[in-house]
């Protein structure tokens, strides 16, 4: 026990606390007892109405009493005829279980001290608690008076539930100790940190990952393992041997094999050809093979339809198809492919230039041949970077829940599953289990990659890059790879040029007459949702950008207790689907203590969470580089915490911090799989919209809303890019949701 | 920038870093204790890892010691965080703001003392007069060179009139001529503003010429303190006598502890003036033998025989390596014209000039 944990500070801090939570004690039981007594005294006048409107004939009796528990159902009532110690008392209830009950503890002391009292025209509030059907409930008795106020022709027996306040009461012992442990975790560290700022922020981050990742998720998985309210393996059971769900899951898992097998392929082309062949245009073809990354949802599906659909420009009005369906399988890996093969095209990218071509200058000086150089140099080299980015496109392909939406047709993915069993058959807790088992091979392929293909890479950066290119292909083959590359790319303007086309056109495939009436009524029946999600994204984004620095900062400067889980809280969401983030946030937020489905902040909670771990990432990465003497030099010049993180840190990782709040807009605005359980009527959603429009075949308003959403995303990178010119960090972590 | 100088006191000071991937914990700083004079230069000087940089940054600030106090004049300063400590830090990376010019970078620490612009940019002024980077003001700090960085570093951590400067290894990062006119300045701007100021380096050169005092440091514990001819020439364990200056060490018998020691060498009973207290006769011993503390004579006329191998010449005094039996031995000979010279392969003796040699106990390199 030395200086900062002095015993007499320690004692002062017991003692303190104990003050405190005796005061809070104090107020929680005032209010709580204020309730009860409000609750108490309605109840009471209750008794006393019911009472007096009660008929007098008995036979009337149960259809009185039916009557009233239609209105209240807080009361179980009997009604009992005749005047006790006189008649012979009859019993009259439609519930047999009541009739048992007031039998059974008819001759007990409490019920003749009520008798006496009714007898005498007193209600009687027994002080016992009784329980009926499991529930505590309080005994009332009050007596019917005749029409003369001084006899009685009965009484009525009032079994009065308890729940009412004991889930008030319940909620105040919540509040009472959260408050408490508030004060008691502020004050530990005021006085017992040797930095208190970096205290505070760190208990923020942990309460706010604890309550806006662990708790939502820890719902989920607690509502997968109970049925009415008990512990079940119900669901899991119904979801394990359901032919249909388990169909769903290996259709994810097929189409994320196919897609992530594709985009392999064509990212390593595009790789290969752009660090390793003399190409002139390279910048060009390499900004045109990023384009799709940053396109919104929907709008690759969106043009997919428009031109291969039933009513599609090629299939119908050039080729006449009739039988060819873009729905299902085929049409999605397609969409995904083009959507998420930069993410193969940038890891690869990166492999490559990592790769020092002296070694393929040193194999072909050898007189391996190209190809040999290629097959037993280059490529052995680059193969845990393509198993990396094999890993992070099955991942993305998986947790992708816009284009299935739109795309899937009758094929299966458990994405979409997922949402239909919670929005269309209201089972949430089997889209929760269903998006559960959608994280295990997401979750296990992300692992997968973090750990273990990152670690086996090869490639060493020796800080000295050879800007040489070895002449690895021989002209043929480059020619072929180059055209193939032209006529990608050509295929992926074609498909954002259909969307603009889709803006002006009457009714696609029926009537391609001009007109500008879809951008009028799109802008007009989207004003609304345009104008929330811009907001909602932009009141997300520097909460995002200085949160992720922060969190950033003090995962790569500060040791304490606790750091791993903090980090790994902060990055999961980067590896949990969207759809299961949205259930669990419907389950662990419509609830008390914390009531936020409907509002725009859990909306702005859900983009801030979901966005931080790249822009945690980005910081920790940039902060790596800076060496920590400067941050010390500046605190050593007096400056304090807040001081050097508004000074130095944050001016130093400005290119993290701009690109980290870029990101978030970006991603905010373009946000479905978790958003869409959480919009409202008062809080929609552009993409959203844009769904509703394309179900409803309006897809020339779908068309111009994607156009808006596109224009939108095109100017925020361009604002980024104003403001940081080099930034592939960012580039590289920007993905499909 | 005239500022009572203040104190510094080290008591019973213990820094353990506790590894995490279950290794075992690393005794950085074993209960170490010194105190520092107003105004004194005091060198913690010591190999790498001996935690000399460590014992910096607990006074500092940077670093929280395990055990132990650290006072500032009265004050006890253990757990202020740096920013509520009157000390003041250069840095070996030496930590400049990389956004700022270097008015900017000295300014810093006034700006945060909310002076009025018009005083801190004379303060500024003055302070860069000092370290002589006045014309460099606007610069960015990646502009300069890096004797220049130095002297921002320097300047930014002086202009807050530290009672304390913490200066470590702060001329690692320069080259040799650069180091030797850094090291004049230092010492004249330390002397100028009578500043208390611990200087962390490896480098026993820039110990000896800059130091009041010098700690010397290894494996986290303290193992002298003293001025340098102290240490150089009274050290009191092979160790420190080896770093801080050429040795050899030639292995004796104690025989008699009294005013001075006899010790047997080679059949040969040599009486020496300075010795360790802690030794008893017949323990073995090592004669410290510093080149300026030995000379050449004609054969068997030592106490060691031996044959010249090399003559390095430096104008004032002439190195000669002398192989023997036990390895090759530096005599230093000054003022070589007046002296008999041996040439290369000549047969020499080398002879012990009593009262500049020390014997040691033999134990701990």
């Amino acid at each position: 026990m030395i200086g900062l944990y002095s015993w007499r500070k320690l004692l002062s801090f017991a003692l303190i606390s104990v003050l405190v939570f005796a005061a809070l004690f104090w107020i929680f039981d005032t209010l709580k007892d204020s309730f009860l007594k409000v609750v108490r005294d309605n109840q009471r006048q209750l008794v006393t109405v019911l009472a007096e409107s009660a008929p007098r004939d008995k036979e009337l009796a149960e259809d009185w009493i039916t009557a009233v528990n239609k209105e209240f159902n807080e009361a179980d009532i009997i009604y009992v005829h005749g005047v006790p110690g006189w008649d012979e008392l009859q019993v009259f209830t439609p519930n047999e279980q009541l009739r048992t009950f007031y039998e059974s503890n008819y001759s007990s002391e409490d019920f003749e001290k009520a008798l006496e009292s009714v007898y005498y025209l007193e209600n009687y509030y027994s002080s016992l608690e009784y329980s009926f059907e499991g529930k505590s409930v309080s005994l009332v008795l009050a007596p019917l008076i005749d029409e003369t106020r001084y006899d009685m022709t009965g009484f009525l027996v009032f079994l009065m539930s308890a729940e009412a306040g004991e889930n008030y009461t319940n909620l105040l012992n919540i509040f009472m100790i959260g408050a408490f442990a508030i004060f008691a975790i502020i004050y530990f560290i005021s006085k017992f940190f040797r930095d208190p700022i970096m205290g505070y922020v760190i208990m923020g981050l942990f309460l706010m990952v604890g309550i806006f990742v662990a708790y939502p998720l820890f719902e989920a998985v607690r509502l997968t393992f109970l049925e009415d309210g008990k512990f079940s393996m119900q669901t899991w059971i119904t979801i394990l041997s359901s032919k249909q769900y388990l169909n769903a899951l290996w259709g994810s898992v097929k189409l994320g094999i196919l897609t992530a097998s594709f985009s392999t392929i064509i990212g390593f082309i595009f790789a290969f050809v752009i660090n390793r062949t003399a190409t002139r245009g390279k910048k060009f073809l390499s900004t045109m093979g990023l384009l799709p990354v940053i396109s919104p949802p929907f709008s690759l599906s969106l043009s997919l339809i428009l031109l291969f659909g039933s009513n599609g420009l090629i299939t119908k009005q050039i080729l006449g198809l009739k039988d060819f369906t873009i729905y299902g399988l085929g049409g999605l890996t397609a969409v995904q492919t083009i959507g998420m093969f930069p993410i193969a095209f940038l890891t690869l990218s990166g492999v490559l230039q990592a790769i020092d071509s002296t070694l393929e200058e040193a194999s072909l000086d050898l007189n391996g041949s190209r190809w040999r150089t290629f097959s037993k140099v280059t490529f052995p080299l680059a193969i845990p970077g393509v198993l990396s980015s094999w890993l992070l496109v099955f991942t993305n392909s998986l947790a992708d829940f816009a284009n299935p939406l739109l795309l899937a047709g009758s094929y299966k993915v458990l994405s979409v599953e997922a949402y239909i069993e919670v929005t269309g058959r209201n089972r949430l807790g089997h889209g929760a289990a269903l998006s559960i088992l959608l994280l295990m091979p997401t979750l296990t392929a992300f692992l997968v990659q973090r750990f273990w293909v990152s670690r086996k890479s090869y490639v060493t950066v020796t800080g000295k890059p050879s800007s040489r290119l070895s002449d690895l292909v021989s002209k043929p083959v480059k020619f072929g790879l180059i055209t193939f590359i032209v006529l990608f790319i050509v295929f992926i303007l074609g498909l954002y040029g259909t969307i603009v086309a889709g803006c002006f056109v009457a009714n696609w495939g029926i009537d391609y007459s001009f007109t500008l009436k879809n951008i009028t009524e799109a802008l007009q029946r989207g004003r609304d949702a345009i104008v929330d999600t811009f907001t909602l994204s932009a009141v997300a984004t520097p909460f995002a950008g200085l949160i992720a620095m922060m969190a950033a900062l003090v995962i790569v400067r500060k040791k304490f207790a606790g750091k791993k889980v903090l980090e790994g809280l902060i990055l999961a969401p980067f590896a949990i689907p969207g759809t299961l983030i949205g259930i669990s946030y419907v389950l662990a937020f419509n609830k008390p203590p914390l009531i936020l489905v409907g509002t725009g902040a859990i909306i702005v909670i859900n983009y801030i969470i979901r966005e931080l771990p790249v822009g945690v990432e980005g910081g920790v990465a940039t902060l790596r580089q800076i060496d920590p003497a400067i941050e010390e030099a500046a605190q050593d010049l007096g400056a304090d915490s807040t001081t050097v993180f508004r000074t130095i840190v944050l001016p130093l990782i400005r290119p993290a911090f701009i690109s980290g709040m870029s990101y978030t807009f970006v991603r905010s605005m373009t946000a479905v799989s978790a958003i869409i359980f959480l919009i409202s009527a008062q809080w929609y959603h552009m993409t959203v919209l844009i769904y509703n429009f394309s179900e409803s075949i309006r897809f020339g308003l779908a068309s111009v809303l994607s156009t808006v959403l596109i224009i939108i995303v095109f100017g925020a990178f361009g604002l980024m890019r104003l403001l940081v010119p080099k930034n592939e960090y960012m580039e590289k972590n920007v993905t499909l949701n | 920038m005239s500022k009572t100088s203040v104190s510094v006191r080290i008591e019973n000071v213990t820094k353990v870093f506790k590894d995490v991937k279950g290794k075992a914990d690393v005794i950085a700083v074993n209960n170490a204790n010194f105190d520092i004079e107003p105004g004194e230069l005091v060198t913690l000087l010591g190999p790498s890892g001996c935690g000399k940089t460590t014992t910096l940054r607990m006074i500092g600030g940077f670093e929280l010691p395990t055990k132990g106090k650290i006072f500032l004049g009265n004050e006890d300063i253990t757990f202020l965080p740096p920013n509520k400590r009157d000390t003041a830090t250069v840095f070996q990376s030496y930590g400049l703001f990389p956004h700022m010019n270097v008015f900017d970078n000295v300014a810093y620490g006034l700006k945060l003392r909310k002076l009025p612009s018009k005083q801190i940019k004379d303060k500024v002024m003055s302070t860069l007069d000092l370290v002589g980077l006045k014309d460099l003001a606007q610069r960015a700090p990646s502009k300069l060179s890096g004797g220049q960085q130095q002297r921002v570093a320097l300047a930014r951590s002086l202009i807050v009139e530290p009672s304390v400067l913490l200066l470590d290894e702060p001329l690692s990062n320069l080259d040799a001529l650069l180091r030797e006119q850094m090291r004049v300045e230092i010492k004249r701007i330390q002397k100028t503003l009578g500043i208390t100021t611990i200087y962390v380096t490896h480098d026993r050169v820039e110990a000896m010429s800059l130091s009041d005092r010098i700690i010397v440091m290894k494996n986290g514990i303290i193992r002298q303190i003293g001025s340098p001819n102290l240490i150089y020439e009274d050290p009191n364990s092979k160790f420190v006598a080896g770093f801080v200056g050429k040795v050899a060490f030639l292995p004796v018998e104690v025989l008699e502890i009294g005013e001075t020691c006899k010790v047997k060498f080679e059949e040969k009973t040599v009486e020496v003036r300075k010795f360790s207290p802690e030794m008893s006769p017949g323990d073995s011993a090592v004669i410290m033998a510093r080149p300026e503390s030995l000379k050449l004579v004609d054969p068997s006329k030592g106490m060691i025989e031996g044959e010249v191998a090399t003559n390095i010449y430096l104008g004032g005094s002439l190195e000669s390596f002398v192989t023997t039996d036990h390895g090759e031995i530096l005599v230093q000979i000054d003022n070589p014209a007046e002296k008999k010279v041996f040439a290369e392969g000549e047969k020499v003796s080398i002879a012990i000039i009593p009262h500049l040699a020390k014997v040691l106990p033999d134990k701990d390199e």
